[in-house]
């Protein structure tokens, strides 16, 4: 029962996410005959500094997907407070209740049933607009962050510009 | 990986080669030889290298032969779990250390290598779910693997017996209690085996499988909790703390309660739907759109209506439930939630689209009275059930105390005078008024929340519609009002404040406002005045 209404519930959500696309994000299962594994490209958002910047992440959904999130992973290299340096997105619409790594979200904020893959992914565009350094999945990104901002930005721009395949900045 | 693997295989052969070479070499005989092997300490540390290089290759050869190649993630999971267990059994040796020798070495080194397949086996079993394609040689190798290592337990554990049985309590044991915990752990990978493989056998969907999963965890881990717990009073008689047992034991013990919990919420939770919450109407499905938010699919009949007003297919609600027993869409906790009446229903929004609560709570707002002129304050939303965020309810409406025209000669002359009776009186009627103010000031912290939730609509930020589209909580509400916070470069700022803060200076600022509309204008005003004095202050700081 549960693979069958997961799946069917993941081919919805693509058909939707690919006739009525969001703005900045593609997404999608990696092959059609896996529908719990999807790639998914986000744009940086504007008038931030991870701007211009195209970058690829992989969702991972589990058995029992709506009842449990799926798994967020960035595959770039990537410098951001809620993002570990493997890659994995730490944000609090990715917990269940229940489970918390960091100690600090309020379960109003945690997975449900409601959330969908569309909303995980502008979460994280918003996510990379406005780090939250209270939850340090990356420790020194939070520091930088905080205390050297034109540091992160330098860092942000690099990644950027390695998402587009382009040299590092002079 | 591959290459260094391979590298350290070719060079311990080579040693062990060098080493029997260099034994024959000088004795000329084999027993000699043998005897000159064991007793030259280099000589056996290389040959305890070959043997600790073969169990891996036997390893490795067995893996290929049950699991093909291993997933990232099966093959993160079995590092991580090999740590754990490598700690524990080096705890394990100094409880024993009488024993210890190189048969003793021996066997623990054979009970992690089997305790790798049985974890092996889990993960490979739980993937069976997300799997699209199960073939034969799965089922093939999951069945001979399972069958094989059963065989292995239960022999270890006859032997662990037979052992102690004849020549009283040794290492034997840990043995016997650790493989019986293994035993466990194959029946409970071979329950859900044949549950996922019927399953998947089905084509109609099949409802109560979830509930059967949730009753075999809780089993298994009472019958794991219950070896624990006799395995430690034993080793504490006859020997000491077994502290390599403790991080086990206590991540069963939590489980068990978790599952424990699980079962009793949620059966709690299913029987409040099935008895209590009213099947949805035709009229309500179609205010809905016919669509079960939580499976994306159409709803025409089993659709259940929660206290909340929102509105889902009975089965799905039932899978929600055995994790959490909370409204999907609005997050109300059902088990706490009073019952719904149906006298209620009039003012009903459209259950399942956003902001359902509030559409109902700015139906009431012109009617509403100002609560100074009121001469009983009501509660505001007598409508409206509870929002499912504020924990603080509204108190029954304080007495009022009299105006002083309307006191009586005889009342008036009580609050004169300085006797103690007269003070009483004064305080009696000052105590009167406070309560009075106390619910006035609820009574607008009510208001305002109502009109904090009103912006939403018009509000919305590109980034953050994804929270804002179908959740009514308080929490996304806020997230917009604070939004003009979020300046960059300050130390101190918050990007998620707590919604008690924030709407509590929220209430103070602008408690005199009461038409919603002036009331949003003037906090985008403040907002933008904030902001602006914010940006002034950061770049007069650098």
């Amino acid at each position: 029962m549960m693979a069958g209404s997961a799946l069917r519930r993941l081919m919805a959500e693509y058909k939707q996410l690919t006739v009525n696309p969001p703005e900045g994000i593609i997404a999608g299962p990696v092959n059609e005959e896996n529908f719990f594994e999807w790639e998914a490209l986000i744009t940086g958002p504007e008038g931030t500094c991870f701007e211009g910047g195209i970058f690829p992440a992989k969702l991972v959904f589990p058995p029992d997907y709506p009842l449990s999130p799926p798994k967020m992973q960035f595959i770039c290299e990537m410098f951001h407070p809620n993002i570990y340096a493997d890659g994995r997105v730490c944000i609090s619409i990715l917990h269940a209740p229940g489970d918390d790594p960091m100690g600090y979200e309020s379960s109003a904020e945690r997975w449900s049933p409601v959330q969908s893959v569309e909303k995980i992914l502008l979460s994280v565009v918003s996510m990379l607009a406005e780090p939250n350094d209270e939850s340090g999945a990356n420790v020194d990104a939070a520091k930088m962050w905080r205390e050297d901002r034109e540091q992160f930005n330098k860092i942000a721009e690099r990644l950027v510009r390695k998402t587009l395949g382009l040299p590092p900045p002079e | 990986m591959k290459m260094k693997a391979v590298v350290a295989t070719v060079i311990s052969l080579a040693l062990t080669t060098v080493v029997i070479g260099n034994a024959y070499y000088q004795k000329k005989q084999f027993y000699p030889s043998v005897v000159y092997l064991t007793n030259s300490n280099p000589s056996m540390a290389v040959m305890y290298l070959q043997a600790f290089i073969l169990v891996l290759l036997v390893g490795k050869i067995l893996r290929k032969i049950f699991f093909g190649q291993l997933r990232p993630a099966e093959f993160e999971h079995l590092i991580e779990r090999s740590w754990f267990a490598i700690t524990e059994t080096c705890l394990a040796f100094t409880v024993f250390r009488d024993d210890f020798n190189p048969k003793f070495i021996a066997l623990f080194t054979l009970l992690l290598f089997l305790k790798a397949f049985h974890w092996l086996a889990e993960d490979r079993v739980d993937y069976m779910e997300r799997s699209p394609v199960i073939g034969w040689l799965f089922h093939i190798r999951i069945l001979s693997l399972l069958m094989l290592l059963a065989q292995a337990d239960l022999y270890f554990i006859h032997h662990a017996y037979a052992f102690t049985a004849t020549k009283g309590p040794s290492v034997q044991l840990v043995f016997g209690f650790e493989y019986s915990i293994l035993i466990i752990m194959i029946v409970n990978i071979l329950i859900k085996y044949l549950l996922h493989a019927i399953d998947s056998r089905w084509e109609a969907p099949w409802e109560s499988k979830a509930a059967v999963l949730l009753y075999t965890e809780l089993a298994i881990n009472f019958l794991k909790v219950l070896l624990y717990v006799g395995f430690v009073a034993v080793m504490v008689r006859i020997y000491t703390l077994p502290l390599f047992a403790f991080r086990p034991m206590y991540e069963t013990m939590r489980s068990f309660k978790k599952a424990y919990n699980d079962v009793v919420l949620s059966r709690r939770a299913i029987r409040n739907m099935n008895t209590l919450y009213p099947d949805a109407t035709a009229a309500e499905l179609a205010a809905a759109d016919n669509e079960c938010i939580i499976c994306r699919e159409e709803m025409h009949s089993g659709a259940k209506k929660l206290p909340c007003n929102h509105i889902f297919h009975a089965a799905c609600l039932r899978l929600w439930f055995q994790r959490q027993q909370t409204c999907p869409t609005c997050r109300l906790n059902v088990l706490r939630a009073p019952a719904p009446e149906p006298a209620n229903a009039n003012a009903q929004a459209p259950p399942n689209a956003p902001h359902a609560p509030n559409a109902n709570a700015n139906a009431n707002v012109p009617h509403a009275p100002p609560p100074p002129s009121a001469a009983a304050v009501p509660p505001p939303f007598p409508n409206m059930p509870p929002p499912p965020m504020m924990g603080w309810g509204l108190p029954p409406p304080p007495p009022r105390p009299a105006a002083l025209a309307s006191l009586s000669a005889d009342e008036l002359r009580r609050l004169e005078g300085t006797e103690r009776r007269n003070v009483e009186a004064r305080l009696q009627l000052l105590r009167e008024i406070q309560a009075m103010l106390d619910a006035s000031v609820l009574l607008m912290q009510q208001y305002s929340n109502v009109v904090a939730n009103l912006p939403l609509n018009c509000n919305t930020v590109a980034t953050q519609t994804d929270l804002n589209r179908t959740e009514p909580s308080p929490e996304a509400s806020v997230k917009v009002k604070t939004e003009p916070d979020v300046v960059p470069t300050t130390s101190t700022y918050k990007p998620t404040p707590g919604p008690s803060t924030s709407r509590d200076d929220f209430t103070t600022d602008d408690a005199d406002t009461t038409s919603p509309d002036s009331f949003r204008d003037s906090i985008d005003a403040d907002a933008e005045e904030l902001r602006r004095r914010r940006l002034q202050k950061f770049t007069t700081e650098k």
